[in-house]
């Protein structure tokens, strides 16, 4: 069961090359950026050169604010990059098998239909997230590296005002439980997108969007009520990881600057007791299995002649 | 228990049309039987049913298992080919061989790579860079290293060569038969894979209408090759179908004895074609 879900999922990388060229490419416009002087951190609230990072009168923990805010913005740029990967692969993963007749071969192998739809949950909501941290981390490196070079050409010890300022593992726990915690929370559209995958014949983007849309119109017109819609606004707009904010507003009122300089750590900004006991997980969870036990079915009933 | 299939009234219907309609056979281990009927016929159906990619109706065992209830038991001692070219395209040989090893408890790459390095097909060619034989070529060298008990070939060599098609059955015995496998086969190509056979078994609008050992046939059925008045005498025996050749009448037979028809005519066995056409399109 493992051993084939091992299998099973490296067949996804083979055959979804995207989910790695991207963030792959992504990292590499970002470190070809600094190694340009393109990124400076500009967390300082003004545009602020790399020479100034030297500047011996910012403190420890303005540095670190100001380089955890530079490593939060990529980390903002992969994740997007992630969900627009993860909306794609997961409306392909059960569609190209039969618009390729490939189906059948896979059909042939000694595996289950749930254990292949298992194996596409999976790669959407725990691989992709794990495979673009690693490219955040790789580029956070990467760029770290290219900047110190830059500091270190102007004369100033970049061991001491780089790599001694930024908290590199908080920034990263803080990133795999955000990106964690982003593929959990959207979950329930991701087992919408693996149904619509299995069952549809042709545009399976159309036929997953279309529904977002006109069900909770429908709704409005025959009901008067705004339960549907709601429900998919406040999910895709708001999380409920943040210590003592519903959405993301964390970002945009400079919060995350504001803690970051008192030295708080970004973990420690995160609620996971507070995520993993909101409704809207669980109730997002129930959803999302419930569309994917439906595309298990749709797979192992639908005869594809 | 030397049953491999087991079918008692099964059924498969499309809304109002019946795919396959109450049909009921058994195979035994260690045959070869090709599966012949015209298209839409429901060979392909009936080899779904077997494989468990569809549900019917009746009593379906395959190997001791309910195929659809069972089909991941069952995939590792059976393979298919169920088209050419069905093979995903993305996918390099050597990733392919990969996955069968990692999923597959009786596959044995070693034997697998053993026949790839005879054909021209390289470990690191993506599928979608492989001429359609050599697709096959691969398929058929994946399935061959597979230790299965049943092996079902739909139309396996469908749009190649004859020269290839040739070689696929020969490789085919040769390689893969060793009289412990079982082997089903639907073509259209009946004259190449008549010597292969050892049961045959016709298929027409749902329904079985022979199923037979190719060893029997010359028993229960004969060709007369006749005319004119000798014709119009052999009729009264009840030919189940007649046809004209260069201007002579053959007629098939079943069930009647040559020495009634010898003084008509040449009497031979109808190949496996021409039997076809005659339970087919014959009143039978």
């Amino acid at each position: 069961m493992i051993g084939n879900q091992v299998a099973l999922v490296r067949r996804e990388l083979w055959e979804h090359r995207s989910l790695y060229v991207v963030p792959a490419v992504l990292g590499l416009v970002l470190v070809m950026g600094a190694v340009t002087g393109q990124v400076t951190i500009s967390g300082f609230g003004t545009h602020v050169d790399m020479a100034l990072l030297g500047a011996t009168n910012i403190g420890v923990n303005e540095r670190g604010a100001g380089l955890s805010l530079l490593l939060a913005a990529f980390a903002g740029l992969f994740v997007i990059a992630m969900w627009i990967l993860t909306v794609f692969y997961s409306l392909d993963s059960l569609y190209a098998e039969r618009k390729d007749k490939s189906i059948l071969f896979w059909r042939s192998m000694p595996v289950t239909d749930a254990e292949t739809v298992v194996s596409k949950l999976l790669t959407a909501l725990v691989v992709i997230p794990i495979v673009t941290l690693a490219f955040i981390a790789l580029t956070e490196l990467l760029v770290l590296l290219v900047t110190s070079i830059w500091v270190g050409l102007r004369g100033a010890d970049a061991w001491h005002l780089i790599w001694a300022a930024v908290p590199l593992v908080d920034n990263w726990s803080a990133t795999l439980l955000v990106v964690l915690a982003v593929s959990l929370w959207l979950a329930p559209f991701v087992g919408w997108f693996l149904l619509v995958s299995a069952y549809t014949k042709r545009s399976p983007l159309l036929m997953a969007v279309l529904p977002i849309i006109l069900l909770p119109m429908l709704e409005r017109i025959i009901f008067g009520s705004n339960l549907l819609s709601e429900a998919i606004y406040s999910r895709t707009s708001s999380i409920p990881i943040f210590k003592g904010y519903d959405g993301l507003e964390l970002f945009d009122n400079h919060s995350l600057l504001e803690a970051a300089k008192e030295g708080i750590s970004l973990v420690s900004l995160l609620d996971i007791g507070k995520f993993l006991s909101s409704p809207g997980l669980w109730v997002g969870l129930v959803v999302c299995g419930l569309f994917t036990t439906a595309a298990m079915y749709v797979r192992r009933f639908r005869d594809e002649s | 228990m030397s049953s491999v299939v087991i079918a008692q009234n099964v059924s498969k219907a499309f809304g109002s049309t019946k795919a396959v309609d109450n049909v009921s056979f058994t195979i035994e281990k260690g045959r070869i039987t090709g599966l012949i009927g015209p298209n839409g016929a429901g060979k392909t159906t009936l080899l779904k049913a077997v494989l468990g990619l569809t549900d019917c109706q009746g009593s379906l065992t395959v190997l001791g298992l309910d195929p659809f209830r069972q089909r991941k038991e069952l995939m590792r001692n059976i393979c298919f080919i169920a088209d050419v070219a069905v093979l995903p395209r993305w996918i390099r040989v050597s990733q392919m061989l990969d996955f069968v090893e990692a999923v597959h408890p009786n596959f044995s790459r070693k034997k697998a790579e053993e026949l790839l390095s005879e054909t021209k097909v390289r470990a690191t060619a993506k599928v979608r860079e492989l001429s359609k034989g050599m697709v096959t070529q691969l398929h058929l060298s994946i399935i061959t290293a597979i230790n299965a008990k049943l092996l079902i070939l739909d139309e396996p060599t469908l749009g190649l060569d004859i020269i290839f098609r040739k070689e696929f059955y020969g490789n085919l015995l040769n390689d893969y038969f060793d009289g412990e496998r079982t082997i089903v086969i639907t073509t259209h190509q009946v004259e190449e894979i008549e010597n292969l056979l050892t049961d045959v078994m016709f298929i027409n609008d749902g329904r079985i209408v022979l199923n037979a050992s190719m060893d029997a046939l010359p028993e229960q059925f004969a060709e007369l090759m006749t005319s004119g008045e000798n014709a119009d005498e052999a009729r009264k025996l009840g030919p189940i179908f007649e046809r004209e050749v260069f201007g002579k009448n053959v007629l098939t037979f079943d069930g009647v004895n040559r020495e009634k028809l010898s003084p008509f005519g040449e009497v031979r066995t109808p190949d496996v074609a021409d039997l076809f056409v005659a339970k087919v399109k014959g009143v039978a």
